[in-house]
């Protein structure tokens, strides 16, 4: 493997970090994820022995398959979900549930139908109980920082899939949460939408401080984005291996060219295609 | 356009009725013509019988239905929402649903006696269960995504109930309580035609065993109307609560 930060050196220094706690800010140890079979069925382990610390500030791509529990271990740190053994903490506090100061774009949008792209925006501000004529303020700011400007009183129903995660990335900032959770947040979009989208998500996060966990399974998409790569690998659901990205930010289109990023992404998908092949 | 050929549906049927009669070929005293049901109404509206009848009825209806919808409503949502309460509350309501309202009726007399109380009974008999299944399934088909995120954007109990859970909630319990209204009118002649002494139901009966066929029939016409004009009501109602719907939007 030719990768010019060798896993084993991250592994190093994401140790060393763990002494300096004050600037841990998940800390995922020891977790394990089993669903139970149904009658006649084995039970699946989604997730084995999963040890993760995340600093503050840092972006984390966390990259594998489908089957790889990738998924799963972001509900977790979400709150969605318990651990079946292990702990997922939050500045050294345990998380038992979803709190505002974690917030979480999903595939699907998950956008509330019944309310406008205003009103979708304003919930968390709402849910904060931030008066009207100010949370209709900083959503409107939001909106615009997504560029959804025009659009503020379209149903979701009336715009593109590309608008949709747009008006839910503005949504998710709205409560101005410390970290910021994304669920192949991509998934659903063209290719196209998807460039344009990962350059947006760049330079959102590039300047507010959140930490940042990004679920993908796009390689690209997870070098582009983030500061360090987790790979996973399925049945059962663990870390493969870890890659620190180099590159400065905020991440620019051009960035695509580098001939790091090239060689990382390359040397990902060979290191990759036997977990892809096995699971078609 | 529409208008038109809606208002000449009925148009068609009204004459192809009159000319009927007028050919003679059915006994005017078996099926009285349209114009002569018509006269009935008049009369009845003139003499102000008919009002008190609608009124009864009306009053009985909407009573019973208040009472279904509050029941309905609130089992299905516990049902819906709470497993345990749904594996104690489901294989009873099930076993019930399939009585018809009709079959009831001895036992409402044996109960309430003659008035509006077996009235109110019965409506509520024949609109629960649709007010019931609808809440249940709506609540069972909620998106658990849409409320996780409701939950880390911060949502309080309060809120997500009120702006997450109710919203989507109200597209299929309409559409059932539309429903259930139309079966609760339907329930409440059939009521009154036995175990009262007043409404719609009671002009009917009354009618008949006086032979007053043309009444019978006016009766029935007064009952087809009001029926379609709560419907039409409801999908107003309907139309202007779940505005946000794609499937609304399409069919207005």
């Amino acid at each position: 493997m030719n990768m010019s930060v060798s896993p084993g050196a991250i592994l190093q220094s994401a140790a060393s970090l763990s002494e300096t706690r004050a600037e841990s800010h998940i800390d995922i140890s020891g977790v394990c994820k089993v669903f139970k079979g149904r009658k006649g069925e084995t039970d699946v382990i989604a997730l084995q022995d999963i040890n993760l610390e995340i600093r503050r500030g840092e972006f984390v791509a966390l990259l594998g398959p489908s089957g790889c529990g990738k998924s799963t271990l972001l509900s977790i740190v979400a709150g969605f979900q318990q651990p079946t053994s292990g702990t997922a903490c939050q500045s050294g506090a345990v998380i038992r549930a979803p709190h505002v100061s974690r917030t979480v774009v999903f595939q699907d949008f998950a956008l509330f139908a019944w309310m406008t792209v205003q009103k979708n925006v304003e919930f968390g501000l709402k849910a904060k109980g931030v008066p009207y004529p100010a949370r209709a303020q900083q959503a409107l700011e939001l909106i615009r920082l997504v560029q959804l400007t025009g659009f503020e009183d379209k149903y979701p129903h009336e715009i593109s899939g590309g608008m949709k995660q747009r008006a839910a990335i503005a949504r998710a900032l709205a409560p101005d949460p410390d970290i910021l959770l994304m669920d192949e947040p991509f998934g659903a979009l063209d290719a196209q939408t998807r460039v344009l989208l990962q350059e947006e998500v760049a330079r959102l996060t590039s300047d507010n401080g959140k930490t940042v966990i990004f679920v993908t399974h796009s390689i690209e998409e997870a070098v582009f984005l983030a500061d360090r790569v987790v790979v996973m690998s399925p049945r059962p659901g663990r870390i493969r291996t870890e890659v620190a990205v180099p590159l400065a930010r905020p991440r620019t289109a051009d960035m695509r060219t580098d001939p790091w990023f090239v060689q990382t992404v390359h040397d990902l998908w060979e290191m990759l295609k036997p977990d892809w092949k096995d699971k078609e | 356009m529409q208008q038109v050929r809606r208002i000449f549906g009925v148009f068609i049927f009204l004459a192809t009725w009159q000319a009927i009669i007028a050919f003679g070929w059915v006994d005017a005293f078996l099926l009285p013509s349209p114009l002569q049901v018509t006269r009935a109404i008049l009369d009845m509206v003139v003499d102000g019988s008919l009002w008190g009848h609608i009124g009864a009825s009306l009053q009985r209806v909407l009573i019973g239905f208040a009472l279904a919808t509050f029941v309905g409503l609130t089992l299905g949502f516990l049902c819906g929402a709470v497993p345990w309460v749904a594996d104690l509350f489901k294989p009873l309501i099930e076993g019930l649903r399939p009585i018809p309202p009709l079959a009831w009726i001895p036992l409402a007399i044996v109960w309430f006696g003659i008035g509006n109380a077996p009235s109110y009974f019965l409506v509520f008999i024949g609109a629960v269960f649709p007010v019931f299944v609808g809440t249940f399934s709506a609540v069972r088909g909620l998106d658990r995504t849409q409320i996780n995120a409701a939950l880390c954007l911060g949502a309080t109990p309060w809120l997500l109930f009120r702006d997450v859970i109710v919203p989507p909630t109200l597209t299929m319990v309409f559409p059932a309580l539309r429903i259930a209204l139309g079966i609760g009118w339907m329930c409440v002649v059939t009521a009154e035609l036995i175990a009262a002494q007043s409404g719609l139901g009671y002009l009917i009966q009354q009618s008949r065993l006086l032979f007053q066929i043309h009444n019978v029939v006016a009766g029935m016409a007064v009952i087809g109307v009001i029926g379609f004009a709560m419907g039409l009501l409801m999908e107003k109602l309907e139309r202007r609560i779940n505005h946000w719907s794609p499937g609304q939007r399409d069919q207005a």
